[in-house]
């Protein structure tokens, strides 16, 4: 008898997990198989396509550690977007905060850098420039939802091309611009840049994981975490339950600016060690965009984003590699990313009718 | 005299890019579907037009691709939205970066990097008699034709909307859908017909890029504009004629910031690049009141 139970509760697991984790497999399976198809039209080789794509990111340290470096931006990106997502907003403009994150660590850090000031002091001060200023820009479209009713979307979309053009002007402007070749700044000051930890690995992966764990235990345990599920949940019960629905909105709006924010100014302080004007599209920036789809994956929830992060990152780097060993050409690879959250978004629609 | 001419001859010619991506969104918009994706919709019909005109040798097919391009995307986000009800928005954002891969594949599947870059076949330009003489404005008058048809699809816009019965009935469609369903309008497929037909202008515009001008394909060759053409919607108040307006307003920032660029002088031209950004911002917050909007737009409707 009791043992029946069991094997029912089991069973019930089991068919609970699958129901979850079907549109997942089925999308994956779906969006693999047909860039598989279309690498073969096109007469690349797929198998050798197939293994550097999936094998790549975990069978070498090198692949692994590529991996993590587009970890960094693409989970601090993701969370821009998934905070607010829990409460059925959009932010678009996870892509401009980064933008604007990097550009002012540029700014202040060049700034300091007559003061001497040890990386004890320097490093904390730069992370805090950086959260701001994404911050900063993602409360503009907080504040304009919430005291004028504008749409978010269109807001944060506006906002990301005024720091798009932001991150040019700084780059080729003076005091800034460095005298000679591509345009860019000057560098920031050593005691201003991420130490490394591995060759190629520098300390940003620590604050990401440090932030993972901080959200991870503000969604379980903190009364913030609670009132923002209460409020994505059902927006009127929470109010009548007594959360200041626009508090949490702005709340939401601040947090992921300051993690996209974060993520621009980690890529200046660890990789570039300055502002490149082509930040925009060739640096960690670009994946301030590229995080919605991470965070599509993993419905927002915060819980997932580390996974649908790594999940994407181990793809690009993937990517990266199947267009050296077989030529196939990268883009193949962005379609298929896109067409794996459509079809997880259309399956997770079917699914719940 | 003839700087000045040049200077609005150039506006008018990148008018039309900005006319035909908003008319297109406005078109869309007033059934209640915000279609987003433009930026997407533009850079795939840029690709798949460019690359078409190219080996057929004819501006025509090129166009013709981008407006069927378009009109894909449309039916595919209308498609999954009516029959699965998913977020408009998410679909849209979604096909934004479907077709940011989309495009540069293609483009390096089937051209691939050639030594020369290879030109668009040329649009022909036509003046009209007697109205191209006409100094200054005249310029409107010579034209290449796609600038003729965005004055067609702006005029024929704005008599649809207000001056037929279908137009208001549509209108109907995004002020409130159940009403128009109660009435008898069939809500259903006048979305899908003013979404695909959103997106083939929206792919025209797109296809506009690589044959007018720049001459030829160029990664992330819409550079924004899908974005704006949002913002430029939003200004029109959703109404076609003052979409072309905007679109107008927006172009004549485009080209002044170009000039400032070359003329070197101090001022930075990133700041007015900024400007029609801004000033989507600046506008929907002074006239909050004022600015109209669909008032189902964004919104699911089903039935039941």
């Amino acid at each position: 008898m009791v043992d029946n139970t069991k094997k029912i509760q089991n069973d019930t697991q089991m068919t609970r997990f699958w129901q979850s984790a079907k549109p997942y497999l089925l999308a994956v399976i779906i969006s693999f198989s047909v860039s598989g198809i279309l690498i073969g039209i096109l007469g690349y080789n797929v198998p050798r396509a197939f293994q550097a794509l999936l094998l790549k990111s975990f069978s070498s340290q090198r692949g692994f550690i590529q991996t993590l470096q587009k970890f960094i931006p693409l989970t601090l990106a993701t969370y821009a977007f998934a905070i607010p997502f829990r409460i059925k907003f959009f932010n678009i403009g996870g892509w401009g905060q980064m933008l604007f994150g990097g550009s002012m660590v540029a700014i202040v850090g060049i700034a300091l850098a007559s003061f001497n000031l040890p990386a004890i002091i320097m490093i904390p001060i730069l992370l805090l420039v950086a959260m701001a200023a994404g911050a900063f820009l993602s409360l503009i479209a907080g504040a304009l939802k919430t005291y004028y009713n504008i749409n978010p979307i269109i807001s944060t979309i506006m906002l990301n091309f005024v720091a798009y053009y932001f991150v040019n002007f700084v780059a080729t402007t003076n005091p800034w611009k460095a005298s000679l070749g591509h345009p860019m700044t000057l560098k920031i000051p050593e005691s201003g840049r991420l130490p490394e930890l591995l060759p190629g690995l520098h300390m940003g992966i620590l604050i990401v994981l440090l932030i993972i764990f901080i959200i991870h235990f503000m969604t379980n345990k903190m009364v913030l975490g609670y009132e923002i599920n209460a409020t994505g949940i059902n927006q009127h019960a929470a109010k009548v339950y007594g959360i200041n629905m626009e508090r949490t909105l702005m709340l939401t709006f601040l947090m992921g600016g300051a993690m996209a924010g974060l993520g621009g100014g980690i890529e200046v302080m660890g990789v570039h060690h300055r502002l490149i004007e082509g930040f925009a599209l060739t640096s960690g920036a670009q994946y301030g965009i590229f995080g919605i789809l991470t965070a599509l994956i993993c419905k927002g929830n915060p819980l997932g984003v580390p996974v649908s992060a790594l999940f994407i990152s181990a793809l690009l780097v993937g990517a990266d590699a199947m267009q050296r060993t077989a030529q196939v050409p990268v883009e193949i690879v962005f379609v298929t990313q896109a067409l794996v959250v459509l079809l997880i978004v259309v399956f997770r629609s079917t699914g719940n009718k | 005299m003839g700087q000045l001419t040049e200077l609005i001859s150039q506006i008018i010619t990148y008018t039309a890019i900005y006319a035909l991506t908003s008319i297109g969104i406005v078109i869309g918009g007033r059934t209640g579907i915000f279609n987003i994706s433009g930026e997407g919709i533009m850079l795939t019909a840029a690709s798949a037009g460019f690359i078409s005109a190219y080996t057929t040798g004819s501006w025509f097919i090129g166009f013709l691709v981008g407006a069927i391009v378009g009109g894909l995307f449309g039916l595919i986000l209308i498609a999954l939205h009516e029959t699965l009800e998913i977020n408009q928005f998410i679909l849209g954002i979604t096909l934004v970066i479907l077709g940011t891969g989309i495009s540069d594949l293609l483009y390096k599947i089937i051209i691939g990097v050639q030594l020369f870059a290879p030109e668009a076949p040329p649009v022909p330009q036509i003046s009209i008699p007697l109205l191209s003489q006409i100094p200054i404005i005249g310029t409107l008058f010579n034209q290449n034709v796609i600038v003729y048809f965005t004055y067609l699809i702006t005029a024929a816009a704005y008599y649809f909307f207000y001056h037929t019965r279908l137009g208001l009935e549509t209108r109907a469609i995004g002020e409130d859908p159940q009403s128009a369903d109660v009435v008898g309008i069939n809500v259903k497929k006048r979305r899908y017909i003013a979404t695909i037909v959103g997106g083939m202008l929206m792919g025209m515009a797109g296809t506009y890029l690589p044959m007018i001008i720049t001459g030829t394909y160029t990664t992330n060759i819409a550079n924004g504009r899908g974005f704006m053409a949002i913002g430029i919607a939003i200004f029109a108040s959703w109404r076609p004629e003052r979409a072309f307006l905007g679109a107008f307003i927006f172009a004549t920032i485009e080209i002044l910031a170009f000039q400032q660029q070359l003329s070197g002088s101090d001022f930075p031209y990133q700041f007015l690049l900024m400007i029609p950004f801004i000033s989507v911002l600046i506008i929907m917050w002074l006239f909050r009141k004022k600015v109209e909007f669909p008032a189902s737009l964004g919104q699911a409707y089903s039935r039941e």
